[in-house]
């Protein structure tokens, strides 16, 4: 996602001209960044358009082109930022987790008060990410894996304390866990519970998903 | 006087037929675009270009591109519904069995419109809505065929007694729209079934009543 002109590469230019010229472009970059933020909160995805964001930054729409392809490029770098903030702040959560339970419900948490505060733009993501053309990219994004990841390193934890068995069928019961989770963005998020209410669904969700691979 | 209260009423009559026309080419052309672009490729505008309307005319009967898409799978899932209705009090069986069986009915029916079938859960987030859009989540057909299913799962002694059907009967709905991202990848329909089984088996095994 970094462009560099012919230019740059060529141009045998004073060691602090390139500096100050990739400062300006980063402003640039962090600018359209916030605007964009801004509108795909307000409008959501489909609503927002690169000539409103340009607007909002305060420059043309060939400004923000030399910095994004499209529209699509925007929004990923933005729920990239999103995703890798949310990753660290669910492992933390996680971490002081005692039991298989209890961290999964701190996982499950620490997503739904991440985003209590910013459900446009979670709904923007969840809209682009059922698109067949937007989802798979969105999806295939490496910060998005590391969900799913994190639900497979809880379970398999669970499976090294003991806590479940050894044929837990850790992968499909990890996926249907992460799914549930997404799945109280619609039901329940978006439909304004309180975040006690929706800990006591996720509990109930989680002990129904783990039942059938506790040991014992 | 007389002819002229005829005249003004077969002309009422005229404009109806025509707005059922215009609806009904609005609801194939979207029905159409959906299936090819999904739902975020999909603009009113190329609705109304394909249904041959002014986008004007698709205001007066539509609010919103989710309500278009809603008709569309009210219209296409009547008769899978009216199917069902008759088929599921004859199913016997574990209460595991009769949700496979439905199930699987409903992943056969929408793995033939794959794309629009996407449409209709990404609809689902579109907060644009207006409150005439019924998208996936919303189905009150499938929650209430899944309710009935899982009371009776209660009463036969398949299902914990203190379980809420609503809320497996949402896990299961979560399982089933996962099910269709399979889809993307073409997946066919018995490999989505064999995967819909196992999540089944898995969201029944924990609800079970404990022995």
């Amino acid at each position: 996602m970094k462009h560099i002109s012919p230019n740059q590469v060529s141009a045998e230019a004073p060691v602090r001209a390139p500096t100050r010229r990739a400062l300006a472009k980063q402003q640039t970059r962090l600018k359209v960044l916030a605007a964009a933020r801004r509108l795909f909160s307000e409008q959501g995805y489909e609503g927002a358009t690169i000539r409103d964001i340009a607007a909002a930054a305060g420059m043309s729409t060939g400004a923000v082109f030399a910095n994004f392809t499209d529209k699509s490029d925007l929004f990923r770098e933005i729920m990239t930022d999103d995703m890798e903030a949310l990753a660290v702040a669910m492992r933390d959560a996680a971490e002081r987790a005692r039991t298989v339970e209890d961290g999964l419900l701190k996982v499950f948490m620490a997503g739904y008060t991440f985003y209590k505060t910013r459900l446009q733009l979670a709904r923007a993501a969840f809209s682009v990410s059922w698109d067949a053309d937007g989802g798979p990219t969105l999806r295939g994004l490496s910060s998005s894996q590391a969900f799913q990841e994190l639900f497979v390193e809880q379970l398999t934890a669970g499976v090294e304390r003991g806590e479940l068995s050894q044929e837990s069928e850790i992968k499909l019961r990890s996926q249907m866990l992460f799914d549930a989770y997404l799945a109280n963005f619609p039901q329940a998020i978006f439909e304004g519970w309180s975040l006690d209410a929706l800990q006591a669904r996720a509990r109930d969700q989680i002990r129904i998903l783990l039942a059938g691979a506790r040991r014992g | 006087m007389d002819i002229g209260v005829r005249q003004v009423s077969t002309a009422l009559q005229a404009r109806a037929s025509q707005k059922e026309a215009t609806r009904q080419r609005v609801i194939d052309a979207a029905r159409d675009l959906f299936d090819t672009h999904g739902y975020q490729g999909t603009t009113i505008r190329e609705i109304a270009r394909h249904a041959g309307v002014a986008v004007g005319s698709v205001f007066t009967t539509f609010a919103s591109k989710g309500e278009i898409l809603s008709e569309v799978m009210a219209g296409r899932i009547a008769p899978l519904y009216a199917e069902l209705d008759r088929v599921m009090p004859h199913l016997h069986g574990p209460t595991v069995d009769r949700l496979r069986t439905m199930f699987a009915i409903h992943v056969q029916f929408e793995a033939r419109h794959v794309r629009l079938f996407l449409s209709h859960i990404s609809a689902a987030y579109d907060w644009t809505h207006s409150p005439g859009a019924r998208p996936y989540g919303r189905n009150e057909r499938l929650k209430s065929i899944l309710r009935q299913c899982l009371v009776k799962g209660i009463e036969d002694g398949d299902i914990r007694p203190d379980a809420d059907p609503a809320e497996i009967g949402e896990l299961l709905m979560a399982a089933y729209a996962w099910t269709f991202r399979l889809a993307i990848n073409e997946a066919d329909a018995p490999s989505m079934i064999a995967v819909m089984d196992r999540q089944i088996g898995l969201i029944v095994e924990g609800a079970a009543a404990r022995s």
